[in-house]
């Protein structure tokens, strides 16, 4: 069983972490580390050989201030003892693309496929990158700070020919 | 993962089940490619009930927020409701009054035996039998009562507060609550004849879905699914929160990992939040329900800048909020990692080699609810 802190010391000694881009305190983890983003599979691929299992991929919209994506991994296991958990924290500039985990951990695929569709990030090697809650071929990003208001449908509803029972009024 | 194989076309067919298929328990698609009646590719597809849960969170307080949580997960949504608000309560360093600590361990627990005994029910009724989800529902119908002479509400709670609770238990609560659990204790032989020794029960579930720990690990798949492959993770024990380390219980687990085991875990770990629940009403102590100091509904709560990560033990698993505040009213993101998500991404990997007559006790074995998975 190796502990959170030495997997924090293996992932500096692979020289995958980089210095924090934003002061920003993070709890609920007991280790936490800044990667390098084409560093990511290295560091995660030392998590999964430890026994660790995929928690959660969370992503943070920074374009306003930072011009850039935050994503934060969290990973866990089954074993005790409790504060198990590791987070790495990704800075993914705007526009550019992060490494896939799909080949790392199963549960990456779908976590990955969401941040691409509700804030347009793109996943390097994704073998399926499409949308997974959001209707197929919706083009906004709903989770973007800069969203306001889904566009109209495209859906031309002018044609439409009104079932007879519309007409009849409504069950009481 | 990888891609999924590409069968040949000329010998497979494709077979959707769902959206509004009985068995899938609200709007999930299964599109499976079969070959005759084996399944070669199983492919969920989801995102039918998403209502954007966490871009609501970013535009209203955190007091405002608090009707959206029970409704991710309806069936143990007290769960969800005081995950939030224990995740709310850690970042802005509220103290909780210790009745109020306690009653939410009892207030949890009934929740989660009353969505166990729903998925018994609709499980057992997935499989064909329609005698047990009448026994079932008599038993959550008296948990539902009792939940709501305190709560007022029946499904979709909302009775936690930053602070402790917004209704105090009344004097009558604990002989009431130990009737409900008189009622239930005395049903667990009725299931065990009715069921566990049933034929066509063991038949359809025993050595059928078996999962592996290393399917398990990969795609992150928690709670009772998780328990039934024999890996005693949960989250009550290794990460306790809230009053439950005071009180004895056992993790539950079985070795087999199908569908059996799974629904062999559910049945006893309802046996063990029973014994939680008579331990905390022996031990429920007096005074305040809510901490005086702390900020009303009504009042705008700002939680200091930073992330924070917790993690409750829902029905179904491990359900982690993720908040990040910016010092605003109102967090700047959050994130529900949600137990029903993984435990359902993993069907892709364990359907293929079934019957599809079996994906339907696979499917019912995983126990998911999908506003939880959609969000």
């Amino acid at each position: 069983m190796t502990a959170p802190a030495e997997i924090a010391r293996a992932v500096e000694h692979l020289g995958a972490t980089v210095p924090a881009p934003i002061e920003h305190p993070f709890a609920g983890a007991a280790e936490v580390r800044w990667i390098a983003p084409r560093r990511l599979p290295e560091a995660c691929r030392i998590v999964r050989d430890a026994g660790y299992f995929f928690e959660s991929l969370t992503c943070v919209d920074r374009l306003a201030g930072h011009g850039a994506f935050e994503l934060i991994y969290t990973f866990n296991r089954y074993e005790a003892p409790a504060s198990s958990r590791v987070a790495w924290r990704v800075w993914s500039p705007a526009g550019e693309s992060v490494p896939t985990l799909s080949g790392v951990f199963g549960a990456a695929n779908w976590n990955e496929r969401e941040a691409w569709e509700l804030y347009g990030v793109t996943f390097a090697g994704h073998p399926n990158l499409t949308w997974l809650l959001l209707p197929e071929g919706t083009e906004w990003r709903p989770l973007l700070k800069t969203f306001t208001a889904p566009p109209a449908s495209r859906y031309d509803d002018s044609q439409r020919v009104s079932p007879a029972h519309d007409d009849e009024p409504a069950h009481p | 993962m990888t891609n999924p194989p590409t069968p040949d076309a000329l010998d497979t067919y494709t077979l959707n089940m769902g959206p509004q298929h009985p068995s899938t328990h609200g709007v999930l698609r299964m599109k499976l490619t079969l070959r005759g009646e084996e399944i070669v590719v199983a492919e969920p597809i989801i995102g039918y009930s998403h209502r954007a849960h966490e871009k609501m969170a970013e535009n209203r307080t955190y007091a405002q927020f608090l009707p959206n949580t029970s409704r991710q997960d309806y069936l143990c949504g007290m769960i969800y409701n005081f995950a939030w608000v224990e995740a709310v309560e850690k970042m802005a360093g509220i103290t909780v009054p210790e009745r109020a600590l306690v009653a939410r361990v009892i207030l949890a627990e009934f929740n989660r035996i009353a969505s166990h005994l729903l998925w018994i029910g609709a499980f057992l009724l997935d499989l064909g039998a329609a005698t047990p989800f009448l026994y079932a529902w008599d038993d959550r119908e008296a948990i539902l009562f009792l939940l709501e002479s305190v709560t007022g509400s029946r499904l979709t709670y909302c009775t936690g507060r930053f602070g402790g609770l917004s209704k105090d238990l009344d004097a009558d609560f604990p002989r009431r609550a130990r009737e409900v659990v008189a009622k239930l204790k005395g049903r667990w032989n009725e299931y065990v004849r009715l069921i566990e020794d049933n034929v066509i029960f063991i038949n359809r579930t025993k050595g059928v879905g078996v999962m592996s720990r290393d399917l398990c690990l990969s795609y992150g798949v928690t709670g009772p699914t998780l328990r039934g492959s024999g890996v005693p993770y949960d989250v009550r024990k290794a990460e306790p929160y809230g009053a439950y380390p005071r009180f004895a219980f056992d993790v539950v687990t079985r070795e087999e990992g199908d569908v059996f085991a799974r629904y062999m875990v559910r049945a006893l770990e309802m046996q063990q939040s029973v014994r939680i629940i008579e331990q905390a009403l022996e031990q429920l102590p007096e005074g305040p329900i809510l901490n005086p100091d702390s900020i009303g509904v009504k009042k705008r709560l700002k939680l200091p800048v930073g992330t924070q990560y917790y993690a409750v033990e829902s029905a179904r698993g491990h359900y982690g909020i993720l908040i990040v505040s910016e010092g605003a009213p109102e967090p700047y993101r959050a994130k529900f990692r949600t137990p029903s998500y993984p435990n359902l991404a993993v069907l892709a990997d364990l359907m293929p080699g079934h019957m599809v007559a079996d994906a339907v006790a696979v499917l019912g074995s995983v126990d998911l609810v999908m506003p939880e998975v959609d969000r």
